[in-house]
């Protein structure tokens, strides 16, 4: 087997790893098998999922951003994707639809709020085409959606804002048991889909003249990642809170690691390495508990920012 | 190979029209035109980008909305090289030319053994066998263009269309880049078309040319350099 093949074996393996190790962290003692069920299913389960597809998704996400915008600081917390999401929901949570406040309509409006803003980004990408204009507009548009949530929660009910703010704060402690199969099919769905797409996302690394000089459906393709795109940063969203640099940072670490163009290896490093980092965040985060709670986004931030900046530095 | 009749050229409103052109198998022709004379929109046509707007246009029998429509098909007959091929992060040299195999691979890219090969083939034939393993993002312009003819090459298609391959390079990269195409065409049933601003070279190596000026394009050949440039500028 060759050194690739090692690294993807020993990245499941410690993968494996250390979902049996988060399983042990959250196991507490109970007094009856019922109890036990219940915690199982409605606690560590769906944190465990959450951890995973969460880390995996949105490391997906980041790479076929990556690849549509070609630029290596593409994500869909820079370009606003995740305020999106944020912002439909804000308006769902505290606009007064508290009818609608389901799991349909929590997911629904989170998928619609990302893929607007995944539309509005990609046409603002058309006409600037300097990275950091681009990313100047993803910064304005993620603090004019902020504002919007704020004038919002001035509006709105304190409950409501309560439940938003806990929302917005980014928790892989809120996925309910029966959110946990629309997570997964959210997710299975945009999987495959990008894995329909390995060919073309190795075509696109030319640009999209190039691109489509060999064969490719540029037109339809450009429409599938926005797509998947929201799809998992949307359903992530939804589900745990805007989470910051998973998306950014992993498939960088992906390419520097494997030296390659190769979407088929690189969509399987940011599924197993983008779950095993937030599934070891949250690790950390149980270890740290007894002491002080920590919030994901804040771990997140703290190891993904630096390596950002670090590679931001290396490349100028 | 590619036929021109009544042909309207233009993006969205026609810029000019070709009524009767045939280019040959065999042969490879030099587009020249001043700026802003159509070259590009006349190449991007012929790329089956966009279509002609009327008249007819087949390139090896397939009519330009064919080859618009159907991605598989234009991949397999028409094959483009653009003036400067940037480099890619992490992506080496041997992947690069491999990219030009994804009309033939199956869904998930997998270079069969004669894919392989054919990468192989291409690369010995232009001698660039040191710079496989190096990165794309590491070469000089000129290396970059002879790796890109070769991911060009091992796309396999009748027509080879490069826009102003030889401008950011130097004369003896110049010579080089033609004299692999001129032995590239003479294999096989196969046309090239290059668009160019370098007329001594175009007429040294006494290639067709075809020029575009007044909106009209005209084949012409043996004409000296001080003719071109009459009939370049010309208007009417």
């Amino acid at each position: 087997m060759n050194r690739k093949g090692i690294l993807f074996l020993v990245l499941a393996l410690v993968l494996l790893l250390s979902c049996f190790l988060h399983l042990q962290l959250t196991e507490v003692s109970v007094t009856n098998e019922a109890q036990a069920n219940t915690l199982w299913w409605e606690f560590r389960w769906p944190r465990l999922i959450s951890a995973l597809i969460a880390g995996a998704g949105l490391s997906l996400s980041g790479l076929l951003m990556q690849n549509l915008f070609r630029n290596p600081m593409a994500g869909p917390y820079v370009l606003g994707i995740n305020s999106g999401a944020s912002l439909a929901t804000a308006l769902l949570m505290l606009g007064g639809f508290s009818l609608m406040t389901n799991t349909l309509g929590l997911v629904g409006s989170s998928l619609l709020g990302a893929f607007l803003a995944a539309a509005f980004m990609f046409f603002v990408s058309w006409r600037v085409q300097q990275t950091t204009s681009l990313l100047l507009v993803g910064l304005m548009f993620a603090s004019f959606t902020g504002s919007i949530e704020s004038v919002l929660q001035s509006w709105a009910a304190p409950e409501q804002v309560k439940q938003f703010f806990l929302w917005n704060m980014g928790s892989l402690q809120q996925l309910s048991a029966q959110q946990v199969p629309w997570l997964l099919t959210l997710f299975g769905a945009a999987l495959m889909w990008s894995l329909l797409l390995v060919k073309a996302l190795n075509a696109f690394v030319l640009g999209q003249d190039q691109a489509f000089q060999l064969g490719i459906r540029t037109q339809n393709v450009r429409f599938s990642m926005l797509a998947i795109t929201a799809l998992l940063a949307g359903s992530v969203t939804a589900f745990c809170g805007p989470i910051a640099f998973v998306g950014l940072a992993i498939p960088n670490l992906g390419r520097q690691l494997l030296r390659t163009q190769d979407h088929l290896q690189l969509i399987l490093f940011c599924l197993l390495f983008g779950a095993l980092f937030l599934l070891a965040c949250d690790i950390l985060s149980l270890y740290l508990e007894p002491y002080f709670s920590l919030p994901i986004n804040v771990l997140t931030s703290l190891i993904g920012a630096p390596y950002i900046a670090y590679l931001v530095l290396r490349r100028s | 190979m590619i036929r021109f009749q009544h042909t309207e050229i233009g993006y969205h409103r026609p810029l000019f029209t070709i009524e009767d052109l045939h280019l040959q198998t065999g042969k490879v022709y030099a587009l020249l035109g001043l700026n802003g004379s159509g070259k590009s929109t006349l190449l991007k046509t012929l790329a089956a980008q966009i279509p002609a707007l009327s008249g007819s246009l087949t390139i090896n029998e397939y009519t330009t909305e064919q080859l618009v429509k159907d991605g598989r098909l234009r991949s397999q007959q028409i094959a483009f090289v653009s003036s400067r091929f940037e480099g890619v992060e992490h992506l080496k040299v041997w992947n690069y030319i491999a990219l030009g195999r994804i009309p033939y691979t199956s869904l998930f890219g997998k270079l069969s053994a004669k894919d392989q090969q054919l990468v192989n083939v291409a690369i010995e034939r232009l001698g660039l066998t040191h710079l496989t393993q190096k990165l794309t993002m590491e070469l000089s312009d000129g290396e970059r263009q002879m790796v890109s003819l070769a991911r060009a090459f091992v796309q396999e298609t009748p027509v080879l269309l490069l826009d102003e391959p030889a401008s950011f390079l130097d004369f003896l990269n110049r010579e080089n880049l033609l004299i692999a195409l001129i032995e590239w065409v003479s294999e096989a049933q196969r046309c090239v078309l290059l668009s160019s601003h370098d007329i001594d070279l175009c007429i040294e190596h006494q290639l067709p040319l075809l020029v575009l000026a007044d909106t009209k394009l005209q084949e012409v050949q043996g004409l000296s350099k001080r003719a071109v440039m009459a009939l370049l500028s010309q208007k009417s």
